[in-house]
Formats: structure tokens, sequence, C-alpha cells
């Protein structure tokens, strides 16, 4: 349209350059892109590049495509980004319908047969279907999640690209991640949050004085919910507490202590996990336990009702049974929508600089009444994942080999560590692997570390090993070891 | 053979069960049942829509004759982009049609004509009604309409502007349980709500400093609004010197200071006129959504009155607004 070139102001084209009016559609987000104000992030620049990079230049990661997943590629696309992925490994169950909405439950209408049976018609149910319908499907159900989202929102947002990817976040290559500027999780476990925490902090690098090279960050909003309650939060590695520096924040997972199963249950749960861990094992010995077989569920189902009798525990349900057992976390649409919405919200932010950023963590109680409330946190300088250098003393005469061995025996890394690599400001000092390396290391095992170090009485060592997601910093200092001889003063 | 009534049930017993697990399904049934009535749809309410069609509720009545629009559909997730092309739908049918995807279980349908026009019986039709964006005149009007029903007709008026979301809510009288920290059972509690005019009467002087400044900030644009006849959301920077010198006469009369009152809130907020943020849209939503669900199902401690958000500094803020003589609960 002609005269949209001549308004000194006018918002750029959007992506579809038809002429069509379509300038207007992104005129709610060009208003916070396109202004400056005391609200904005450092080194903010208000102008038309912003949201063409939000479009064309930035690529987002989406870890999940669940509850959170699917409010977050709604809520991204939205707001501007042109280019999304998402990544997850399950396919859809019909208890997802409740609020995964761009997954659908369909009726489709087959041909008006004369006559219908009622138990055709009973299946169809629904309250509003005045058809005379015989072909139900449930439209979605069985599909991968990933692949199913990705469809609906490229269909409903037109020029947002959704990548998906229907595997496990440990499938990937490592180099997979590096593709992206932002990385957002919608998931539900501890134990993936801890993996792809480890992934982003082992990208980056320090500085001598243990600033971290701002190029090699890659920001991680994090969301997660469990019935009313919510959390958002931003993780900057090597600026913010990173996932495993404030694992405490988390409530602990809700395991009993098997004397309680066995003597004193209280709880219908307690009656539930005892048929379920110990019971199965004892009376259908070799066999294995599949909780979506509806026959061992039932199976546990009876047991434990039997010992509620017994311990005179009323409460336990078939719908218990199956919660405790498959360890089901209730969830709702409402809760989230408000976090996910959240973490949209710092990730434009973070892309963009358009406005102060969270700082840093951010709980939702939709309970008694609201709790919606942002607290700032430390990191952990000596956490194991993030910290520019864990510190660690030794003696001044210590070989490589026994300082391996000192890893080895250090509480902290203990479990995390099978057999250490050892680098030095991108030295090889000792590869385990491969075996080519090891050979040719192999000899620095004997020498003094101090040496390999070029006499440096205190510096950070890159340590590596096969259990490692990222790398373990650790910041060695040389101390006076008590058999040691000082040259200068020997003899006098 | 079991009845089709039976099977219903095992069908939403299936599609509902991670929410059943939460509430229970004695508060599903209740849902089940809550009629809704939507005037005026906004990306906010859209979100809104989306949660509670989703949840289960009864039906959904949408009215908004506006015509479909580009700029309509930027925060509205509801709105598939090809359906734009001249079609000459409005939005509360463009809507509809996308909510009855989202849950075929859920009647919703469209109601067409001007709220201010329908005869006070029209409320007996619902058990709550959202009002989106509109004007502070026809928020009353309605709010004052619901409160004369024989049954009771909760009331909520939502609008996200920019950064900014506010919310109000009107469960008149309202009993629902809720399980405090520490206590075995659900004990049952009794609420009273003031009316939105009794809430705009309460006087600013008697606020206390840590007050929320938006509520302060959206009341003066609700009320300029009014004044100069302008539609709700319209405003832009070149209204602010006006806005000023409104806000001095608004304080004047509150004999409250004008800096109860920051020049650049308001400034941000005429700037932005009526545009919403998505995120913003969904968090707001998300919020309604749940306080909707609580009303109806009778269970759980509603928001009580007023909630304001800035996603700014991501701060959420219950502000309870009661005349000096209600028995505050």
């Amino acid at each position: 349209m002609a005269d949209q070139q001549q308004q000194p102001s006018s918002l750029p084209s959007s992506r579809t350059d038809d002429g069509s009016g379509m300038e207007n559609r992104w005129r709610d987000i060009d208003r916070l892109l396109l202004r400056s104000g005391n609200l904005v992030g450092p080194g903010f620049e208000p102008g038309p590049e912003l949201r063409e990079a939000l479009e064309n230049d930035f690529r987002v990661l989406v870890i999940g495509a669940g509850g959170l997943g699917c409010e977050l590629l709604k809520d991204l696309a939205l707001s501007g980004f042109g280019h999304i992925d998402v990544i997850d490994m399950d396919t859809i169950d019909v208890s997802n319908l409740n609020r995964q909405f761009l997954f659908r439950i369909v009726v489709s209408f087959g041909s008006i047969r004369s006559s219908l049976s009622s138990k055709a018609r009973a299946i169809c149910g629904w309250k509003s279907c005045t058809a005379v319908g015989v072909d139900c499907r449930m439209q979605d159900v069985g599909k991968p999640k990933s692949e199913v989202a990705a469809a609906r929102v490229m269909q409903r947002v037109k020029g947002v690209t959704v990548i998906p990817h229907f595997c496990k976040i440990e499938d990937k290559d490592i180099a997979f991640y590096k593709d992206f500027q932002i990385i957002v999780l919608g998931l539900d476990s501890l134990e993936a949050r801890s993996y792809i925490n480890s992934v982003i902090c082992g990208f980056v690098e320090y500085e001598e004085d243990g600033s971290p090279d701002l190029s090699t960050i890659k920001p991680l909003v994090d969301g997660g919910t469990e019935g009313f309650k919510g959390h958002a939060r931003v993780i900057i590695p090597g600026i913010t507490p990173c996932f495993h520096c404030s694992l405490w924040l988390f409530p602990p997972q809700i395991t009993f202590p098997l004397c309680t199963l066995a003597e004193t249950p209280r709880s219908p749960a307690h009656c539930i996990e005892y048929a379920h861990l110990i019971q199965w094992g004892q009376d259908r010995i070799g066999e294995y336990f599949d909780a979506d077989n509806p026959e061992h569920m039932k199976w546990i189902y009876d047991q434990a009702l039997k010992r509620g009798e017994q311990f005179n525990i009323s409460g336990i349900t078939y719908s218990l049974t199956q919660g405790v057992v498959k360890n089901i976390v209730p969830a709702i649409a409402s809760t989230n929508a408000v976090v996910a919405a959240t973490c949209a919200l710092e990730t434009l932010k973070i892309a963009t600089m358009c406005s102060t950023g969270m700082d840093i963590y951010m709980q939702y109680t939709g309970t008694e009444g609201i709790y919606l409330r942002t607290v700032p946190h430390d990191k952990d300088r000596n956490c194991i994942i993030c910290s520019p250098g864990v510190p660690l003393e030794v003696d001044k005469s210590i070989t490589l080999q026994k300082f391996i061995d000192t890893l080895l025996k250090d509480s902290r890394f203990k479990l995390k560590l099978s057999k250490p690599s050892v680098s030095y400001h991108g030295n090889n000092l000792y590869m385990q692997a491969p075996a080519v390396l090891e050979e040719m290391t192999r000899p620095n095992l004997q020498e003094q570390l101090l040496r390999l170090m070029g006499g440096e009485t205190s510096d950070v060592l890159n340590i590596n090993d096969r259990r490692l997601t990222g790398v373990l910093r650790v910041r060695v200092t040389f101390r006076e070891g008590a058999d040691t001889i000082d040259m200068d003063t020997a003899g006098t | 053979m079991e009845s089709v009534s039976e099977l219903l049930t095992e069908q939403e017993a299936a599609i509902y069960d991670r929410q059943i697990r939460i509430w229970g399904a004695d508060a599903q049934r209740k849902l089940s049942k809550a009629r809704i009535l939507v005037v005026g749809i906004t990306g906010v309410v859209a979100e809104t829509c989306k949660n509670i069609v989703l949840a289960g509720i009864g039906s959904l009545v949408l009215m908004d004759d506006s015509p479909m629009t580009f700029e309509a559909s930027a925060a509205n997730f509801l709105v598939p982009f090809d359906e734009l092309e001249g079609q000459g739908n409005s939005i509360a049918t463009v809507c509809a049609s996308s909510l009855r995807d989202f849950n075929p279980m859920v009647q919703v349908s469209v109601e067409e004509g001007g709220i201010s026009s329908k005869p006070d019986e029209f409320y007996d039709r619902f058990d709550a009604v959202i009002m989106g964006r509109s004007s502070l005149t026809l928020r009353t009007q309605v709010n004052e309409a619901c409160r004369k029903r024989p049954h009771r007709v909760a009331f909520y008026s939502v609008d996200c502007r920019g950064t900014c979301g506010s919310l109000f809510v009107d469960l008149q009288r309202h009993s629902f349980t809720s399980k405090k920290a520490g206590d075995d059972k659900a004990a049952q509690q009794d609420i009273s709500f003031p009316s939105l005019q009794e809430a705009l009467n309460v006087p600013w002087s008697s606020f206390n400093k840590r007050t929320s400044k938006l509520l302060f900030a959206l009341r003066i644009i609700d009320q300029f609004e009014v004044d100069v006849g302008r539609r709700p959301g319209q405003l832009s920077s070149q209204d602010l010197p006006d806005l000023i010198s409104y806000r001095g006469k608004m304080c004047a009369i509150q004999k409250v200071p004008e800096s109860f009152v920051p020049d650049n809130l308001l400034q941000k907020l005429a700037s932005v006129g009526g545009t919403e943020l998505p995120p913003v849209c969904a968090i707001i939503g998300g919020i309604l959504g749940q306080e909707l669900i609580k009303a109806m199902s009778c269970k759980g401690e509603p928001l009580k009155n007023f909630f304001f958000f800035d996603a700014s500094d991501g701060k959420g803020i219950i502000e309870c607004v009661v005349p000096s003589q209600m028995n505050d609960h």
C-alpha cells in the first residue's frame, strides 16, 4: 500500500508482505520494541530491527510439548519469535486433553445410518451431540506430542516455523543445543532439568578472574507446575545460580521408608506402595510389573484394599492406586497458563532487553487466593556444575596421578567421576580415551602437577568424565607440604 | 448395559482425570453445570475462555459483535489467521468455533446485540458474567443488574494494557470450603463482596501507602475515558497532558497528593492505549480462569476483590477494597 511508505514511523511490514494491512498485526509487540523508557534493560535500542531479529535471527528451543509446552509455543509464536524448535519424547494420552489444548478430541460424523445402536450413540456421548454420528475418533491420542503441537501452532500463527523433535533430550548430540540462543523448559522431572542444566553450564567458558565469557552463555528459562502451584525462573549460567546450586528450592520428593510400608502403614498410599513394591515381588515372582496393564493395576488395588482392611485404613480407591503407582501429577490448565506465560515474557525480555528481567525466581500458588512473588538468589560459588573453579587445596609435591586419586576420593565429586581426564588451559594433561591419547599422556601421571601447570600456585583445571554431562572446573591451590624443603632456608 | 449418562461420566473422567485428582469429582460436576457469559472478547478474555472451556464448564455464551480484524487477532490465539479475509464474521463467531474444538463437551454459543440493551431477565440464564474491556459506566451497570437477580450471578471484569493487567471480582455472598494448612478436614467459610460501585466509592485517603499505584492510575484512566467520551483503550501519548490535569482534579477531590499516581505510570498506560501483550493476557487469563473455577465449584478461597499485575517487575498484587461499614471477612 503506497501510503505506508510515506509514514516516517510506519511499522515494518510483517511476515507476509502482501500489503493487506498485516502491519498492524504486530502492533502490540512493537509498542514494547519501538520505545525506550526507564524500565528497559541495559543496551536496549528501540527499533524495528528488534522485531525482525525476533522473527529471523533468533532460534528458541522449547523442551517439552505437554502442559507447559503447548502454552509456551502459543505465547512465543504470538510474541513474534519466528523460529522455534520443540522436543518431546511422549505421545498424546487422553488425560492430557484437559489442558494441552493443541491436542484435540474430535467427533467426526460419518454417514447417517438409519438404525443406530444405542451403544454407538452412548460411546459418542457428547452432550451437544445432536447429529446421528457413528464414527467417533479421538483424533490425536497416540500421536507424538511434538509433531502435533508444531503443526497446530504453525496452522494458527502465520509465518512461524516450528520444528518438532520426537526423542529424548539425551538422544541429541550436545552440539545440537549450541544452535539455540535461548532454551525454555517445560519439563516434569528433576533429572531432565539437571541434564540440560549441565549441558548449558558446560558451554560456559571463564576468564582468568572467574568471570564468564558472555558469548558462551545461553540463558535457560525454567518453568514447573504441579496442581495449583508453579514456578518460573531464569538461569543465566555463570551469573545466576544454576539449577544445581538451587536444588534445595525443590521440595523433597515423597518416598516412604520400607519399615513404614512393611510394619506400620498409616495412609492409603502406604498400603498401595506395599502391594506395589513388596507384595508383587513376593507373590508374582519374576513377573514384570506393567503400570499400563489394567490387570496388574487391579491386582495392586485389590491387595492394597485387603491391607487397608487389615490395618483399618480407609480411602483406598482405584484412582488413588493409579495415582500413587504411576506417580501421577495432578494438573490444570490455568496454572500452566500463568507459568508458561511468565517464562515467555522472560524469554522476550532476554531476547530484546525491552524490560528489566525477572530477578530471578517467581513462585505462583493458586490455592488460597493468589500468591505471586519474585525472589532474588545468589549462586553457589562452589557449585560443581556452574562454578568457575571449585576450590581444592593440594600439596605442592603432588603428582598428577595422586591428584586424580584425590579427586576420586573427594566427597563432592565422587558420584560424578569414574575415569576423569584432566586438561589445563586447553592442553591435555591426561586423557583416559582414546587409546592413542591415553598412551601419549600417560607419562604425565608421574609428573609433579605444579610443574605441569607451569609453576602457577593457583589456577583452574578442567575435568572431563563420561559421567559428567558438562565439565567440572577445579581451582587448584598448592600449599606447602610437611615434607617439602624450602631451598632458600635449608641449612640455616 | 450402562446408561448413556454413566458412560458420559466415564468419558469426562478420562479427560478430566488430572484435574479431578485436584478438586474432586464433586467440584467437577458443579463446574459442568456452570453457565458463563462473556462480554467483549479481547486477548485476555480469549485466554480465560480457553481455560474454562478446557476445564469443562457447562456452557459459554460469547457476546462481541465487533468485526474480525488483524489487530484483534494479534493477541488472540482463538482466531485462525486465514479466517480474517473479509468474511464478515464477528469476533464472537470466530472464537466460538475455535473453542468448540478445544472441548466438544462444552456448549459454546454466540449472542448478538449489545449487553446494555438486554432486559434484566437476560442475566438469569447465567451463573457468572465476565466483562472484558468496557467503559466504567457499562461495567457498573452490568454489575448492578447481576446483583438484582434472584439467584447469585458472579461478576468479573478484566483488562490488559501493555505490560499491565487488572481484575475485579464480585461474588456477592459466597460460601466455599477450603483446607487450611495443618487441618485434617476442609472447613466451610462465608465471605461477602462489595459491589463495583461500593468499591469505587471508597475514598482514596483511606488506602495505605503500600496500595498498588495501578489501582489509582487505572481508575483515573477509566474515569477520564468516560468523562471525555472516549472508547476504552483508545488513549495515546497525546492524551497525557489532559490525563495529568485530570489526575490533578481527581486527587483534589479525593484529598490526596498528586504524587499518589506517578507520572511515568500514567505515561506508560497512555502510550500503550489498548494494546495487549500475549504473555500478559495468558497470565491474567490463567488467574481469572482459576478464580471462576473456584467460584463455580465453591472450593478454594476466592480473590477479594482487585488484582493488579505488571510484567515489568513480575509482581501480582491483591487489593481488598471494601467500604468501612462492611463486615470485613
